[in-house]
């Protein structure tokens, strides 16, 4: 006899630090029934719908992180009048000093929280201090809301944007629930006007919002969490324990859960954005097909690309000039080569500076085959930019290692695309050279993410030499019988990735109306499927050698 | 058209739906839609957890029988921190002559004592004896690394030594045996047929310490040319086990090639000339059955050779490799005669077996302990009290249920995802226990003086 636990009930609408709101929670669904239920009967009245809204997003964020609701509050209030007081501010002087409070506020905060105990390891490193870390713990999607602060801000004072008049409005802008936690990074210019909107979706705006939701919790609790808890988990621990090849195929694996969990993840907010009514820009368009590393940074994270692009890489210089912080950042750069090649990996300085000038070269290549001085400085923003872009993802090491590798690759690709432009014009189209180009550039994409994901720098040294070392094909036959579910959903996340991202909106308008009992249906298959994967038996991981 | 009711349509139904289907499930009971049950948190059902756990059936053989001794106590086995001998009397220590041996060494007496560690995977890079070395010698004085074996399937992992060897190596051990060779307490034995290795001992913290390297090696039938560090030397080796001094100075590498594929060798040494040393044998993947499979007056030559004072002997995380077994008595039974035999082979010894430390199962979405750890921990101190041996509870010292789940997700993490292995500083931690209950019963013996 089932017997209703009233205090447990309770307890449910409290923030709970072990069990922060996502949307896979059960209180998930209770939350945006009521939330549907209210927004559709408040429909027309713009007012109470958008403060309906905001109460919805702040009570979402406060189950999803506590007290850190206030942050967000907090800066709302503070970049909402610093963005007033820009806009009717004409004496430029005073304008960029507020701008420069903007920055400093916002950046400051991300700073403190992100990225203090980083600094204090540094220091106690550098100067063989004995600082105690903080106990800060990091508020959840501060670095997304930052930068929407930011680049509000900004393109208020660029003249790009007039600021939001009401406080809710800007409110909402900034806790929006559905990309509050995992982004994406949306644009006050893109989603302001549609606030206040009345609210309309068709019937393709209702199906394609419907196949985002259920295909982006499909990418993330079934793909994702399942090869996460099967595989990938067992082998980054502790790498060393496994053989190359399970080494390799943890990087596959960890290939597509983060991009599952990620895109996953976009979806379910692009999704429930479409249904209420707002469009965002896509967020990632099948990344892994991309032929070359610059283009899949046009696939990859798009609002992320995209915002360090307006906001640092242009900023920075772009592709036609150096500034200040173009040197001092490439100095930093150049400088970090040398002190961890020598201190890290231990190479004699006369090594250490070989590489060193050897990666110098790569930046000066492009302007040195184009004959103009313009390309030096357009290389090292790109690569600022990298670096940057790649701190952002987390205080480590590792995410500045991933960041400067991929800045790297996109100096080569720029100096390949130089020297066999016009030679390969003729073969760069064909199927073969395409299929060559992809899974280059595929295999490079995942030999960075190794460093993304291991615990520290030597744990993706021992990965990589596992794979070049002790590689051990011929414990495949053991590792299959072992393996195989985590091998056949790996399969599945690799065909759902190689259909085109057009084949889904195509399907979907071939429709001209679903009835509503097929939508229930699919979505308790989807339930299903859920619930299976979330009880399956566990894949234990085996020793292939001793 | 506008289309914004289906939206609300679609919502209120499929949750509504989704609602009376979860309370379905709460009074019919379906398994699989118990971890996506919307109202689990707040509504208890009166069957069990929802998950079925069936007990391993086909094991039907009877539970060790331990005869009742009137001054013993077999519930010790349940405490953290503390060594039993299942005495009742815990005044004395429950490792009394290595607890003598201690104070021997602690009263400035030039001795060696030395530990041999035995164990699976948890104890592979050198996990827990290195925290359990460094205290050791810290506290009674010693330096070297103990036993290395000449090759290992991780040797990066090992932060204690520098391990490099050639790719030659023939190894026979206790998976694959091919040529029925003794194998060392290690579970290998190598054949080198112009092979080397090279292993520099990273623990030597004072540089004034005179280090022995020595090569452990079996029989040789002729006196055989061996390179050290680039010269060459001959050595004899009579006995089915040999223990060769090869050089005694303050140089914490050496480099061994050999060259004669009859001779079989087992690995190197570093040892002070007194103190403590913590040799580790680990293996992945064992349960400590295989030490039945080494031959009696082998192990006695080793013993003769190579002397232990204390043998640690730390299994079990391997029996648990289905979620749901309850039953461990088959592994009482082939396990007791290798306990015996270890036990025989080394009279000078103190056994301190140690229950395995937590290991975790996903069940139904959760990870939780295995549902069998209680039954085989029991089974394990039934095994020490049955033979007089000394009883380490990792798993309560480590914290009891569930306490490798806490380690995992703890910040810095103490425990691998896997939810078996504890990482290395989980391991300093285990050590840390382990060296503070062995001082602890060490210390009984002061007072009793």
């Amino acid at each position: 006899m089932p017997t209703f636990d009233l205090p447990a009930f309770l307890q449910e609408f409290v923030y709970d630090q072990h069990n922060p709101l996502l949307f896979n929670n059960g209180f998930f669904v209770f939350f945006f029934a009521a939330f549907i239920a209210l927004y559709y009967a408040f429909r027309n009245n713009i007012k109470t719908r958008r403060y309906i809204f905001c109460a919805f997003s702040l009570y979402f964020f406060y189950k999803a992180s506590g007290e850190f609701v206030a942050l967000v509050i907090i800066s709302a209030v503070v970049d909402f009048f610093l963005s007033n007081a820009i806009y009717r501010q004409t004496n430029k002087g005073k304008r960029t000093f507020l701008l420069i409070l903007s920055i400093i506020f916002n950046l400051g905060m991300l700073f403190y929280f992100k990225y203090t105990n980083f600094f204090i390891a540094i220091s106690n490193e550098m100067f063989h201090a004995s600082f105690n870390p903080l106990n800060i713990l990091l508020p959840v999607g501060i670095s997304f809301y930052t930068f929407e602060n930011l680049s509000y801000t900004i393109d208020v004072y660029r003249d790009e944007l007039k600021p939001a008049t009401k406080f809710s409005d800007y409110l909402l802008f900034l806790s929006f629930f559905p990309k509050l936690v995992m982004g994406p990074i949306v644009r006050a210019h893109d989603f302001l006007p549609q606030i206040n909107e009345p609210y309309k979706i068709t019937e393709t705006d209702f199906a394609k919002g419907f196949f985002l939701i259920i295909s982006g919790m499909f990418k993330k609790l079934v793909i994702s969490d399942y090869l996460t808890l099967n595989y990938v988990n067992y082998i980054f621990d502790d790498p060393g324990r496994y053989t190359g090849l399970e080494n390799l195929f943890a990087v596959y694996c960890y290939a597509a859960v983060i991009y599952c969990d990620f895109s996953g993840y976009s979806d379910v907010a692009l999704g429930i954005a479409r249904w209420l009514g707002f469009k965002i820009p896509v967020n990632f368009l099948s990344p892994y097909q991309s032929k070359n590393i610059t283009e899949f940074w046009r696939r990859w994270h798009i609002s992320l690309s995209s915002w360090l692009k307006d906001y640092l890489y242009i900023p920075l210089g772009g592709n036609r000039k150096g500034t200040v912080a173009t040197y001092f950042f490439a100095l930093l750069f150049f400088g970090g080569v040398f002190f961890s090649c020598s201190y890290l990996f231990n190479f004699s300085y006369i090594i250490s500076a070989s590489i060193t000038a050897g990666l110098l070269l790569l930046f000066v290549l492009p302007a040195m085959i184009k004959k103009g001085k313009g390309g030096i400085p357009a290389g090292l923003n790109l690569l600022t930019t990298m670096l940057l872009g790649g701190f952002w993802h987390g205080a480590s090491w590792n995410f500045i290692i991933w960041g400067a590798l991929h800045g790297t690759a996109l100096t080569i690709h720029k100096i390949w695309m130089l020297i066999t432009g016009k030679a390969f014009a003729k073969i760069n189209n064909r199927w073969w050279y395409n299929a060559i180009a992809i899974i280059i550039t595929f295999h490079f994409v995942c030999f960075c993410w190794i460093f993304f994901k291991a615990g520290d720098l030597p744990t993706g040294m021992i990965m990589v030499k596992q794979i070049a070392f002790d590689f051990k094909g011929n414990v495949w036959s053991a590792f299959f019988n072992n393996y195989w579910p985590v091998l056949g959903m790996l399969a599945l996340a690799a065909v759902l990735h190689a259909f085109p991202d057009t084949l889904a909106d195509k399907v979907i308008s071939s429709f001209t109306r679903i009835p509503l009992i097929i939508y229930i249906l699919v979505f308790f298959a989807f339930v299903a499927i859920y619930g299976y994967f979330k009880s399956a038996e566990q894949v234990l991981p085996i020793y292939l050698q001793f | 058209m506008n289309s914004n009711f289906r939206v609300r349509n679609f919502v209120l139904i499929s949750v509504t739906l989704y609602l009376l289907l979860s309370f379905a499930a709460s009074w019919v009971g379906f398994p699989w839609l118990k971890r996506v049950n919307l109202i689990a948190n707040v509504v208890h059902t009166t069957d069990s957890s929802g998950v079925d756990i069936v007990a391993a059936n086909g094991d039907t053989s009877a539970p060790l029988q331990i005869e009742k001794i009137a001054s013993k106590n077999l519930e010790l086995y349940k405490l953290p921190k503390f060594i039993t001998n299942f005495n009742s009397d815990t005044s004395r220590p429950a490792l009394f002559s290595f607890a003598q041996k201690l104070h021997d060494l602690k009263s400035g007496k030039k001795r060696k004592i030395r530990i041999g560690y035995f164990g699976d995977s948890m104890i592979e890079g050198d996990l827990i004896t290195q925290m359990l070395r460094r205290l050791m010698q810290g506290e009674f004085g010693g330096n070297g690394v103990g036993f290395v074996p000449i090759s290992s399937p991780n040797p990066g992992a090992r932060a204690t030594i520098i391990h490099t060897f050639s790719n030659g190596w023939e190894d026979e051990n206790f998976k694959v045996n091919t040529t029925k060779d003794n194998l060392y307490l290690s579970g290998h034995t190598f054949r080198g047929a112009d092979d080397w290795v090279r292993v520099k001992d990273q623990t030597v913290k004072d540089s004034n310490a005179i280090i022995e390297k020595s090569l452990l090696c079996g029989r040789a039938d002729h006196s055989v040319e061996i390179n050290v560090d680039g010269r060459s030397v001959t050595i004899n080796a009579p006995d089915v086990f040999n223990r060769i001094p090869l050089v005694n100075d303050h140089a914490t590498a050496i480099k061994v090639a050999i060259a004669d594929e009859s001779f079989p060798v087992y690995g190197l040494t570093f040892e002070s000339g007194s103190g403590i040393f913590v040799d580790n044998f680990s293996f992945r993947g064992i349960t400590g059955v295989e030490y039945n499979k080494i031959d009696s007056n082998f192990l006695k030559t080793i013993a003769a050779n190579n002397p232990y004072d204390l043998i640690v002997f730390q299994y079990g995380v391997n029996l648990m490799f289905r979620p749901n077994d309850k039953n461990f008595n088959w592994y009482a039974k082939i396990v007791l005669p290798a306990i015996h035999k270890l036990k025989n082979a080394f009279p000078n010894a103190d056994f301190l077996m140690t229950s395995t430390a937590d290991r975790a199962f996903n069940y139904g979405g959760e990870y939780k302990s295995a549902v069998g750890i209680d039954t085989l921990i029991k089974v394990q101190a039934e095994l020490a009290y049955q033979t007089g041996a000394g009883f380490y509870n990792h798993f309560e010292t480590m914290g009891g249920h569930d306490a490798i789940v806490r380690w995992a997700s703890a910040t810095p993490s103490l425990a691998n995802k896997d939810y078996v292995h504890p990482n290395a500083r989980g391991a300093d931690i285990l050590a840390g226990y382990l060296f503070e209950a062995i001082m602890n019963d060490y210390k009984k013996l002061n007072k009793k003086k």
